[in-house]
């Protein structure tokens, strides 16, 4: 039987998985499901249709699942496994007819965070204290965010790329960078976050060298004649490739009401 | 205990005066013991080993003891030990040691700590200080004496924020903060926070002899005139003979500039800093938290 306190409210149609342990004033609401070995502490709340995911541990006052703005019916909230949310974090469920809300697996999502609906993080990444993620952005593997950085709607952040604090991700994010500033600029290679991930020197160095070609630290635009360049190379290392790809996406759609401003 | 007709989760080996007002949905976990005259608004809660002394007020939602959010943190028996009459806004977090950190998070008496702070595991934070809304404390961190450190600003792990300093609203504090100083960057995205002048209301609460006051004006003038000289004017003013808190602020400039990136806590990484052996050696609990 699950570990639950007399005094949560769990809805009895929630699924909850034999050794999860809910503590004191935690409230579930009915289409939720807890697979084995999460643990949820007091006074978190968990409502919507919401699966969350083995060995997830969601600290006190935290909300996941709650409903956006305006929602018709509950949206849909997927948390992997092995995920930390910490005190006070929000998560969104996504609206009722549009994608869910995902989190891959083993983050940590800190103190104060806010991810919005249709949000999508990946694995192993770390959202730090009040970092806001808003709806429809995508944020790729391995990525280090920063306390009070902000992440626009339907912005990509690329794989292993750290983004200093207060920083303001207005468009696509290139992989590999360390980005900083407000509108953001790429300001180098995140080389360390690369080493510690495995990769060998050869891959750096080809990456650092792109990044010279690509992007001036002072200035936010990047040189389309070497990403052309870069484009037309046979060669290319499969990295430096994923960046060149990444450069290539379409912008974000301009925000709702950007043009009256 | 008072009649308030609320529910609450409160563990019965929690050591709780008799006069402490707990409010509704508030949890206090075991490892707990909360000082006479404390109040906990709603849906506080206070978990892991926690000691608060008398007099302190937690507004809603507070969240006090949790495990630290250091990837390093094992889940020992580690502290958090708050000190009294200390004014903790709502939302305020609050999270005990790690091991390697000498397994203390300290917060003195009197402090003010405002709307959605945090004090990071290992912090060290003095009597009197002012943290502001939304103020991020990272690890390891030392807040000396009656500083002040404005809205939305957060502070770099293993930073010393020194006496009676100012830290403006929505500074990146990367390095250490010079006691007496005004600390902050007029472009936070190209330039890094420097000192730009004189906390003038610090230096008046610092409540210095006429004489001492004016030599530890006549420093921070000298010291900061041109931050890039800072070593050469250190070395000047210690050969010349300053006194008192004037040498105290050249020490403390000294000490930042032989730490890594400015910051002199860096150098005590993985061990347990002085002013927590200090605490130690006058409390009666040692570092994992057992009663001598």
């Amino acid at each position: 039987m699950p570990e639950i306190s007399e005094r949560a409210s769990v809805d009895p149609s929630a699924q909850l998985a034999s050794d999860v342990v809910v503590g004191a004033f935690a409230c579930i609401g009915p289409d939720v499901r807890i697979a084995s070995g999460c643990v949820v502490e007091n006074n978190v709340t968990i409502t919507g249709r919401t699966l969350l995911g083995p060995h997830t541990h969601v600290y006190p006052l935290a909300v996941v699942g709650a409903s956006p703005p305006q929602a018709e019916a509950p949206g849909e909230c997927i948390i992997g496994p092995g995920n930390t949310i910490r005190e006070h974090v929000t998560i969104h469920a996504g609206a009722h007819d549009g994608p869910p809300t995902q989190v891959g697996q083993d983050n940590l999502i800190m103190i104060a965070a806010q991810i919005d609906f249709g949000a999508a993080v990946g694995n192993h990444g770390i959202i730090a204290n009040c970092a806001v993620i808003e709806a429809g952005a995508v944020i790729e593997d391995y990525v280090r965010i920063s306390a009070f950085s902000v992440v626009h709607a339907d912005v990509r952040v690329g794989a292993y790329t750290f983004v200093a604090s207060w920083a303001d991700i207005d468009h696509h994010a290139p992989p590999y960078a360390m980005l900083q500033g407000c509108p953001f600029r790429v300001r180098g290679v995140n080389s360390h976050n690369l080493k510690r991930c495995g990769f060998d020197e050869d891959d750096i160095r080809a990456i650092k060298h792109a990044f010279r070609d690509l992007f001036d630290p002072h200035r936010g635009d990047v040189d389309t004649e070497a990403l052309e360049t870069l484009r037309q190379c046979d060669d290319l290392n499969p990295h430096v490739l994923r960046l060149v790809e990444a450069m290539a996406l379409p912008a974000a759609p301009e925000p709702v009401g950007a043009e009256d401003a | 205990m008072p009649e308030l007709a609320v529910i609450r989760d409160v563990a019965p080996e929690a050591s709780i005066a008799a006069d402490v007002t707990i409010g509704p949905y508030c949890v206090i976990g075991p490892g707990v013991s909360i000082g006479p005259g404390t109040r906990l608004r709603r849906r506080v809660t206070v978990t892991g080993q926690t000691t608060i002394g008398a007099e302190n007020t937690f507004d809603d939602g507070c969240v006090i003891g949790c495990a630290p959010q250091d990837l390093k943190y094992r889940g020992g028996p580690t502290q958090l030990a708050i000190g009294n009459r200390n004014r903790f806004d709502k939302l305020v977090t609050a999270h005990i040691g790690t091991e390697e950190g000498g397994g203390l998070t300290r917060i003195g008496s009197d402090c003010v700590l405002m709307h959605g702070a945090h004090v990071a595991h290992d912090c060290f934070v003095d009597d009197e200080v002012h943290l502001g809304r939304h103020v991020q404390l990272a690890g390891h961190i030392r807040v000396e004496r009656g500083a002040v450190i404005e809205a939305f600003a957060g502070v770099h792990h293993f930073s010393t924020i020194g006496r009676h300093a100012r830290v403006r609203a929505r500074t990146p504090v990367r390095r250490d903060v010079p006691p007496y100083t005004d600390f902050y960057s007029t472009n936070p995205d190209i330039q890094p926070a420097s000192v730009h002048g004189i906390h003038r209301k610090g230096l008046w609460a610092a409540r210095l002899a006429p004489l001492e006051e004016w030599e530890l004006h006549r420093t921070l003038l000298e010291l900061f005139a041109d931050e890039w000289a800072l070593q050469t004017r250190i070395e000047h003013l210690v050969n010349i003979g300053v006194e008192g808190e004037a040498l105290k602020v050249c020490r403390f400039c000294q000490r930042s500039l032989s730490g890594p990136f400015g910051r002199y806590r860096e150098a005590l990484r993985g061990q347990p800093p002085p002013e927590v052996k200090a605490y130690y050696a006058s409390s009666h609990t040692d570092n994992i938290g057992r009663s001598r």
